[in-house]
């Protein structure tokens, strides 16, 4: 199948949303416009599903233009595949909710508009096999969150914390754009294939302190979309401010694809067995996790709280890269120790999608009927809505990591990746900041959840009642796949080591991974 | 070649000018501007990275082009919560704008 299909159907669909609003106020029948969102995410979690079942990746595709230089290429590997996966099903959830949501506000057609076109850019970012590429659809996805951050416009703090994120994350941007026309001048592509090829043999002829200059700039423009700590300051502000679907996507998703441009430079153009920054990425991840926590424990709203854990867990994504590229440098032989790292860090990818957007969209519910963000005034209420509240309970269970849960898992695995070479100082050191971080946070989790689910409810809450069924079903829908990701673990795993061989595979054979 | 150092270090400047000019300045209009200082000095440094003996690479002019477009679509929505901004404080002073803390 055209690989360009989930592209064109959201794009053209987001063109097309105004158009069918408009349509939609003439007969007077306003959800068609909802339905159209949700049809245009649904084709595009169809066909990845059917892409990751049928097996045939890597896929090509080239727009050839008449002069060479012009074309672009797509490329969409089992890495690419399995984050677009996540990306439209998040996307399929949040335009679901948004039908109850956002019933009530205006301007609905440029809300479904500019959702689509943030999913059309993460999506792309997965696809792009050049940098440049990559960096179109990066400002496509950043464009639209900035505007749909800032999209409740009479309220001060949305266009406050709005102007905020989009000064941090355009800076950002422009430095990662800035390191992506250094490395054009040092290599006069920007194909990723090409560059590993003209990096790894070209060594000697380049100055290396100009490379690791580059690699410092992509790690810092692109990790403040990340939110690793250093650069973290929108977070906080951006998510609470946005509207609750938004802060699912934004945390669940667009935080994510900055890791992933993270983990794709880092091991398809600058080889980890030849450079040195997994110490760094290492320490990065440690100082994110503890700032993070311990912001958490200060916080009174529950969206700013979700927003402190959402980067809390980036740190351990982070980490997972970084305990990676570590062993891959200085342990080179060790390939299961590498795997496993990845594996943990790619599966919590999936976790925290999944458990942060369930997370979100619940607190989403419980604001949207007692009109409050504070936890201390939400106390019990878990009580009055019992579906919301038993979907929420299992989310934080899952971010937790109670053992059974998946979240457990993936953290494990990153574990027992670090202490596999014991007389590795850093790696041991770091193992304990990581285990005393997971049992803080795992604290906090139950914390929030005896305070919500299990206190009795106050007085100003006697008269709330469960939300209408189209915010509950994505709430208990993503709290299903939770308990599902738990049960069929297995399966799940077989699924993620395709990216994770994606990414091993560039160490071993980079000159398989080329044209077709 | 002693253009193509010239154009690139002329990029870098403009680029330090540009952040210079988010770090010190206090109103919200010269931050804006700032971040177009910056997206000029990256597009300069395109152009001079694709430099050749009497003209310019293709993949750099168009990479130039698509940047610039990118540029103008961040400076129209950063200019339009700029005008919400005021709309609520009546004033683009960012001491006055720090209500959002922690």
């Amino acid at each position: 199948m055209n690989p360009m299909l989930p592209l064109l159907t959201l794009l053209g669909g987001s063109v097309a949303t105004p158009l069918v609003g408009m349509f939609s106020r003439k007969i007077r029948f306003e959800k068609i416009r909802d339905a159209w969102a949700i049809l245009a995410f649904l084709v595009t979690t169809c066909y990845f599903s059917y892409l990751i079942y049928s097996g045939k990746l890597p896929l090509y595709y080239a727009v050839k233009l008449e002069p060479s230089w012009a074309s672009i290429e797509i490329r969409i590997d089992s890495f690419s595949a399995y984050m677009s996966l996540i990306f439209s099903f998040l996307g399929l959830m949040v335009s679901i909710y948004s039908v109850g949501y956002m019933s009530g506000e205006t301007g609905l057609d440029e809300y479904y508009a500019l959702l689509l076109t943030l999913v059309a850019g993460m999506i792309g970012v997965t696809m792009a096999n050049d940098l440049f590429t990559l960096y179109v659809f990066w400002e496509l996805m950043c464009i639209s969150s900035y505007t749909l951050v800032s999209f409740r416009k009479h309220r001060w703090e949305a266009v406050e914390a709005g102007f905020k994120y989009l000064v941090m994350s355009t800076i950002g941007s422009l430095i990662a754009l800035y390191s992506i026309s250094l490395l054009y001048g040092i290599a006069g592509t920007l194909n990723f294939s090409e560059l590993s090829q003209i990096i790894s043999s070209g060594a000697e002829s380049i100055s290396t302190s100009t490379l690791y200059f580059i690699i410092a700039m992509i790690i810092a423009g692109f990790g403040v979309t990340a939110a690793i700590v250093p650069f973290h300051t929108w977070l906080p502000d951006a998510h609470p401010a946005a509207p609750s679907s938004i802060s699912a996507m934004l945390s669940g998703v667009v935080i994510k694809t900055g890791a992933y441009v993270i983990f794709r430079s880092l091991y398809a153009v600058f080889f980890p067995t030849e450079f040195l920054y997994g110490h760094i990425l290492i320490l990065f991840g440690l100082l994110t996790m503890s700032v993070a926590n311990i912001m958490v424990i200060l916080q009174k709203d529950i969206k700013r709280f979700l927003a402190y854990s959402s980067i809390a867990n980036m740190g351990y994504i982070i980490l997972g890269l970084g305990v990676s590229t570590y062993i891959a440098h200085f342990y080179p032989s060790d390939i299961a120790a590498v795997s496993l790292a990845l594996l943990g860090s790619l599966f919590h990818v999936l976790n925290h999608a999944v458990g942060k957007g369930l997370l979100f969209l619940g607190a989403g519910c419980f604001i949207k009927q007692a009109k409050t963000r504070n936890i201390a005034k939400l106390e019990g209420i878990g009580r009055k809505m019992p579906v919301s509240a038993v979907s929420f309970s299992v989310g934080l269970l899952n971010l937790a990591g109670v053992p059974p849960m998946s979240g457990f898992w993936s953290k494990f695995f990153i574990i027992i990746a670090m202490l596999s070479h014991p007389k590795d100082t850093l790696l041991h050191t770091s193992t304990i900041v990581f285990v005393v971080n997971i049992l803080v946070a795992a604290g906090y989790y139950l914390w929030l959840l005896q305070r919500i689910t299990l206190r009795k409810p106050g007085e100003q809450l006697s008269k709330i009642r469960e939300v209408s069924p189209s915010m509950v079903i994505p709430v208990a829908i993503l709290a299903c796949i939770c308990i599902l990701l738990t049960l069929f673990i297995a399966p799940v795993l077989d699924l993620i080591s395709g990216p994770v061989e994606a990414l091993i595979g560039y160490l071993h054979k980079p000159e398989a991974i080329g044209g077709v | 070649m002693f253009l193509q150092v010239f154009y690139a270090n002329v990029a870098l400047v403009m680029i330090l000018i540009g952040f210079y000019c988010i770090a010190s300045k206090r109103n919200l209009l010269k931050i804006v501007i700032g971040i177009e200082i910056i997206t000029i000095g990256v597009n300069l440094n395109i152009l001079a990275m694709g430099l050749m003996e009497n003209s310019v690479e293709p993949l750099a002019q168009e990479m130039a082009i698509v940047s610039i477009a990118i540029g103008a679509a961040v400076a129209a929505v950063s200019l339009s919560i700029l005008i919400n901004v005021y709309r609520h404080y009546k004033t683009l002073d960012t001491r006055k704008l720090r209500r959002l803390r922690w």
